[in-house]
Parts: structure tokens; sequence; C-alpha cells
């Protein structure tokens, strides 16, 4: 008896040190780990790359804005300087909102206000201004809650900026809503990743006085009388533009789709006028969504290629989605990655893959990102509270570009990154060290 | 009611004796793991007639290293469900591996080795916190790894934000062999298969192994023989972690660059696997290599309804009602019925003189 006993004793022993070993070679590896990543890059810090040189578009001025922004600026956002919404108070809106992006603010400021999700801009002015939306956990929305901080910062009537991230929960994104109303915010700028389910907070923002805003075509019904006005592009032209690039490059043969979420209007959008566009020897062989998911993405682009190996084209909205899931799929079944793409968003790293393998047969088109767009979604809150008659819709007209022309690829950008952003390259370079 | 006596022939039609006993037995092991088989079988046929792209070299490309990677997170989670747990920290642990693979990594063949080992001790890290606190503190594992998984993830979001967004790829080494194939069959493929080749026969022909089913088939009486039931959670946990990060590896390997849903999807489809193979959640028997067959019908079922070209809508109907169909087939329900029906049929085990 004694000696079983002594027998498991030594067996505890010999487990509490198997596990104290273990636990401290873990330990050292994950620090070791995070040392060595915490020493890798250098920051480097340098031009802004944005462009703000050139002649000034636009005149004239009001509701606390003047109508004007460089021809740099605009090309770097829109592609041309020209490409400006087709009613003249949405440009002037947008003249005003990109005029204020080559203001200087205190950038040391907006990076801890965007590391804090929120802060005092130390004007002391009287507005609270607010960024609220459904699911904030990506590059894209992290770079557009940056662009909000640096737009908000160029008005010193703004005293306070918040952020909020409902982490895709519905719930939590009509309580953040109520929240900012019971708050007496003065602005809210949207992305309403609940569609329709945000009317009635829209609506109840909207009795209370206060101007709700939603960016990249985040399109809610009844812009104008729920809510304030809905910035961005024609889906539907953008879907024309896509079957216009199938049309001429791939002639005839089969191409696919993909979208986001099901259902979500964006990829509705787009999806039904691009079908409805293309030349009947062209075939859709597929249409599915990713839920805006690249490993999903990997899945559904080696499903599409198991029955079309030979497929011709490709109509996305992430650029970013198939230059890792989608490029993996290729990869994997051992199929070149070739054939004419259509994208909606313009992060460098699809470029930077497409210079990589340099091959001619890989031909992509693409669109902006638009993180910039929210912005002009802030302006036109701040113009409404001005007094300001604001149009339901600021609509960009679509231009796709090429990517041999015109390269996704800009230097010292991160790969996640969209290249038409407005945020100064060394900030960035501060928020993704 | 008088026991028979042991000079008693049986009655007829009935077992009798410890071969009678035993055989019932291996009817009943059969019977948990058998349906997983029948069922991928199935599936193969089904593909070929009304999917055949599915069962293409190009299809295979992908649904084999996708299986491998669900086969093993899979496996983790059968040590634990083999004791009565379960652990829903598998997403933290890949997203947090495949992100220090390319963080780490920077994209660097010479600092693969590192990554890799980083990543392996957040494995074996997370798995013995969670099986200190199942094992040792005694807390409800539902919570307590859905807790510490959560925990994890947020760390690898904030380690994703400041270091992987930069340069998302992992190193060119680890993306090349992972695509680099023998026997026209990807590398990570094998290495799965090796990996769970292994723990099978750990499991069936090992003390170790023997005692870590003992322990997870009944506990209390495995402790009144003397083994130490919560190491065996412990080490069951730590083992899981492990596996998780092999997977995450593995898993970056496959998809070439981490995004920030990495990981996501290994909360369900493991567990899913897991009971399809026959496993209980209640704790016992489970089988490493039927768990990888249901990772591989699985994978499969999605790849082919994806093949299929069926709207989004009814791709999920199809997929959820197979999950159903697969665990009212599965193993544990079947050997339940088997085991009912034939102690109907079978005397109960003689006592012997004087008791005791």
């Amino acid at each position: 008896m004694d000696g079983r006993k002594e027998s498991q004793m030594r067996g505890k022993r010999r487990f509490v040190v198997v596990l104290m070993l273990a636990a401290a070679t873990a330990i050292a590896l994950v620090m070791a780990a995070s040392g060595t990543a915490g020493g890798r890059h250098s920051a480097t810090s340098g031009p802004s790359g944005v462009g703000t040189g050139g002649a000034m578009v636009g005149s004239g001025g009001g509701y606390g804005e003047t109508y004007s922004a460089a021809k740099g600026t605009l090309t770097h956002a829109l592609f041309q300087a020209n490409l400006l919404p087709a009613n003249k108070t949405a440009t002037n809106i947008s003249l005003a909102a990109y005029g204020r992006s080559a203001k200087t603010v205190n950038y040391a400021l907006a990076l801890k206000c965007w590391k804090s999700n929120g802060c005092s801009t130390g004007t002391g002015g009287k507005l609270t201004v607010a960024y609220v939306e459904g699911f904030g956990e990506n590059t894209y929305r992290q770079m557009s809650k940056m662009e909000f901080i640096l737009q908000a910062l160029t008005y010193p009537q703004i005293g306070k900026i918040i952020y909020r991230s409902a982490h895709s929960d519905l719930n939590q994104a009509i309580a953040d809503f109520k929240s900012m109303i019971a708050q007496k915010v003065s602005a809210i700028v949207t992305y309403p990743d609940f569609g329709d389910a945000m009317i009635p907070v829209f609506q109840q923002a909207t009795k209370a006085g206060i101007p709700v805003s939603t960016y990249a075509w985040g399109y809610v019904s009844g812009p104008g009388t729920n809510y304030t006005t809905v910035v961005g592009e024609d889906t539907c032209k953008l879907g024309q533009a896509f079957a216009n690039v199938m049309n001429t490059k791939v002639k005839s043969g089969n191409i696919a789709f993909m979208g986001g979420f099901p259902g979500n209007p964006l990829s509705a959008g787009w999806q039904t006028c691009e079908q409805k566009a293309l030349n009947s020897s062209i075939n859709v062989v597929a249409n599915d969504p990713t839920n805006w998911d690249p490993s999903k993405v990997q899945g559904i682009v080696a499903g599409i290629l198991a029955k079309t190996p030979d497929l011709a084209g490709l109509s996305y909205e992430d650029a970013l989605f198939m230059s890792q899931g989608g490029y993996a799929a290729y990869k994997a079944a051992n199929i070149p990655y070739q054939g004419v793409f259509t994208y909606r968003t313009d992060e460098a790293g699809m470029g930077c893959l497409a210079d990589q393998l340099n091959d001619p047969k890989l031909q992509i088109y693409y669109y902006s990102a638009g993180n910039a767009q929210i912005r002009v979604a802030l302006t036109a809150d701040m113009m409404k509270l001005a007094g300001a008659k604001i149009p339901p819709t600021i609509v960009y007209p679509i231009q796709l570009q090429q990517q041999t022309k015109r390269d996704m690829c800009l230097k010292g950008y991160p790969a996640t990154a969209s290249g038409t952003s407005l945020i100064p390259l060394s900030l960035l370079h501060q928020m993704y060290p | 009611m008088v026991a028979a006596s042991p000079s008693s022939p049986p009655p007829p039609g009935r077992f009798a004796g410890a071969s009678g006993r035993r055989l019932i037995a291996n009817a009943i092991i059969a019977a948990r793991f058998l349906p997983v088989w029948l069922a991928t079988g199935a599936l193969v046929v089904f593909a070929a007639i009304a999917a055949p792209d599915a069962l293409g070299s190009t299809s295979w490309s992908f649904v084999l290293p996708s299986a491998t990677v669900l086969a093993l997170a899979a496996l983790g989670q059968m040590l634990v469900v083999m004791h009565g747990g379960i652990d829903l920290s598998t997403p933290g642990i890949i997203s947090f591996g495949g992100n220090l693979i390319a963080g780490v990594g920077a994209g660097s063949d010479h600092k693969l080795p590192v990554a890799i080992l980083a990543a392996l001790g957040v494995g074996v890290l997370v798995g013995l916190v969670n099986g200190l606190l199942v094992g040792v503190l005694r807390l409800n594992p539902l919570i307590v790894t859905l807790a510490v998984g959560q925990i994890v993830l947020a760390w690898s979001s904030k380690y994703s934000r400041d270091v992987v967004t930069n340069q998302p790829n992992v190193p060119g080494g680890l993306a090349s062999w992972a695509r680099d194939r023998q026997l026209g069959v990807s590398n990570v493929f094998w290495t799965g298969l090796a990996i769970t080749l292994v723990l099978a026969l750990v499991i069936r022909y090992t003390v170790l192994g023997r005692r870590f089913q003992v322990v997870g088939a009944n506990p209390r009486a495995a402790w009144m023989t003397g083994l130490h039931v919560r190491t065996h959670v412990v080490l069951a946990y730590t083992a899981a972690g492990t596996l998780y990060a092999v997977a995450a590896v593995l898993l970056a390997g496959v998809s070439i660059s981490i995004d920030p849903a990495f990981g996501s999807a290994y909360l369900l489809a493991p567990i899913a696997a897991v009971v399809i193979a026959g496993a209980s959640l209640a704790g016992g028997l489970a089988s490493a290599t039927s768990t990888w067959l249901a990772a591989l019908a699985l994978t499969l079922l999605t790849q082919m309804l994806v093949t299929m070209g069926l709207s989004a809508a009814m791709q999920y109907v199809v997929f959820g009602i197979a999950i159903i169909a697969g665990m009212v087939v599965s193993g544990d329900r079947v050997a339940a019925v088997l085991g009912r029906g034939l102690q109907l049929v079978t005397p109960p085990p003689q006592k012997a003189a004087g008791g005791g």
C-alpha cells in the first residue's frame, strides 16, 4: 500500500515537472516569437504619397466650406479629377470634402484617436461626431475609421470623435446607434452592414435632428427621408462596366461571378446589371456568395475551377481576397492564374501579385475601394448642420482602371491597403508598422 | 429468479460466456464506426452521378488538403470529447497560429522554423491552460474553452493588426511545400495522414493510449484502478491544442496568406466531424481513422454542392440536412440501439458464488 502511494506521489511529481516544463517552453517560444516579430519592421516615413499638387478644381463655397480641391487629390482618390457626381450640389460637397483632406492636422492625435476608438480633439468645439458601423474588424474599415478621424480633425467646431463597431451583431449595432442618439451626438456617419434593419434607428436619429450619412454605397432604403444621404458609386453602372470589359476582352467563353453575403444589395446591384449587359456568347457558369471571407473564397474558386477549368473571366468585389484565397485555389489546382478579372476594390496586394506574376494573360481591371468616400459623408453631415440642402445620393461615375496601365501595387503600401485612400503614407506606416 | 448454474447449457439462440460477450462488444464497436464509412461511400457514389467534377483531380487538389486541416482539428477535438469534454478554443488557436506563421516568418524561409515553433508553442500553452482549468479546477469545458478561445482570438486580432496586415504572406518555403505533391497528392495530405495513423496506433496499441481510453470511458472506474484522471484530462486538452496548432501551420501553407478571418471556420465543423464519426459527446470510445473520414466527407460534400452550382440558400439547406442525417445515423446512436437490442437476447453475466 505504501509502495503504491509512493509510486503515485512520484507520478504526481513527474507530472508537475512535465507541466511546468511544457508551460515554460511554450511561454518562451511565444515570447521569443513576439520579440522577433516586434523587431522586424523598420518604420519608414516619407511623403504622404497623396497628391495635393496641381491646379485647383472648383470654386466658390458656402455653409462653412470651400468648393475646391487639388487636382492631385482628386486624381489620387477618383483616378481622374473630372470623375465627380453629376449633381452640382453633390459635386460641391465632394470638392469641399476632398479639399479638406489636404489640410494638415495633428497626426499624432489622429493616431491616438484611431487606436483609442475616439478622442477629444482639444479644440473645445461643441460638436460631437460619431462613426458607427456593424462590422469594423478588417483593414478596409479601419482605414475608413482613420479617414473619418482625419476629416473630423479639419473642423475646429468638432470637439469629440466617437467610434463604435458592433462586431457583426445586429442587436449591438442597433444599441450602438440608439446610444449615439441618447448622447445627442451632432452627426453620424455609418456603414449599415445590416441594411434596412437599421431603418427604425435611422428614422429615430433623423427625427432627433441628427444627420446620418452612409458611404461606399452602404445603401439603406429611403435616403433623403429616412436619413440624410448615401455616398458611393452607381453599382448598376459598375456591373455594366464589368460587362464591357468581359465583352471586349473575353468575347466568348465561361466566366463566373462571386459576391459577398447572400442577397446583399451591393453584389446584387452589379451582378444583375453585368448579366444583362453581357454578350450572348459569354456564359456565367457560377454566381456564388463568399461572405467576403478569404478562406471561403478559396473553396468557392476551387469549386468553380473543378467545374470550369477553362474559366475565362471572373467578376468580384474584393481584389485582395482574389490575391489570397483565389490565388491559392489556382495554385492548388495547378491551373495558371490567367484570365480577365474585374474587381471593385484596389488593394495593393493584388497589384503586387500581378506585378510578380508578370503574365500578359492575367488581365485585371478594377475600381476604387472608396475609403475616402467617408470624408464626403462627414462633410455632407456638417453642411447639413450648417443648413445646406443635401441631395439624397452622392453618386460617382465609374471608370475602371487597367492594372498594366495604373499599377495597384503602390510602393510602401501594406498589401491589404487600398491605394486610393487619402491617409498620408507616413501615418499609414504608423498605423501598420 | 435463479441464475443459471455454470454447468447449465445456454438457452438456444442465445450467446453465452466470455466469447459471446466479446463478440457482442466487437459488434457494437464495429457498428459505432461503420456508418461514417458507409455514408462516405454513398456520398462518393452520389457525387459520381450528380457532380462528377467534384471527383476530378482539380477538385481533389483542394478537397484533400482542406479535409486534412479539418481532420487534424477534429482529431484534437476527438481527444477532448473522449473525456466527455468539448473545446471551443479551436478558432482562436488556429487564428493565432496562422498569424504567427506570417508575422514571425516575415516572408523569410530562414525564420520559418521559429515561426512554426511559435505556433506550436501557442497551441501547447493554450491547450495546457484549458486542461488545467477543466481538469484541475473542474470548470465547465463549454464555457471555459469558449472564454479562453475569445481571449486568444482577441490577442490574435491585435497581433494581426500590428504585425501581419503589412505583410500577410506566409514564407514561400511553407507555401511551396504545401503545394508540392508526392504520388500526385499534396504534402499536406500525407503529413495529416501520418499524424492520424500515429495517433490511431498510439490510442489502440500503447499503454498510454489504452489508459487514455479507459479514463474517457469510465473515469470513476479508472480512478479506482489507480489511474490519474486529471492528468489524462490535462493531457487531452494539451494534445488537442497542439493538433490545432499543427492544423494552423498546414492551413497557412495551403492559404498562402493570412487574413483576419483565418481559422474562423473551425468552431463547429471539427465537433460535427467527431460526432458523425461515431463518438459520443458524453465521452468514451472514438476512432481517429473514422474521424479523419468524417472530415473528408464534410469537405467533399461542401465542394460537391459548390460544383453542382446550387444557389447559396440551397447549399445551406442541403448541408444542414446532411449534418442532421449524419447525426441521426451516427455510430454512437447505432451502437446504443444495437447494444440495447443485444442485451435483450443476452443473459446477464453470471455472478461468482459467494458474491463480492
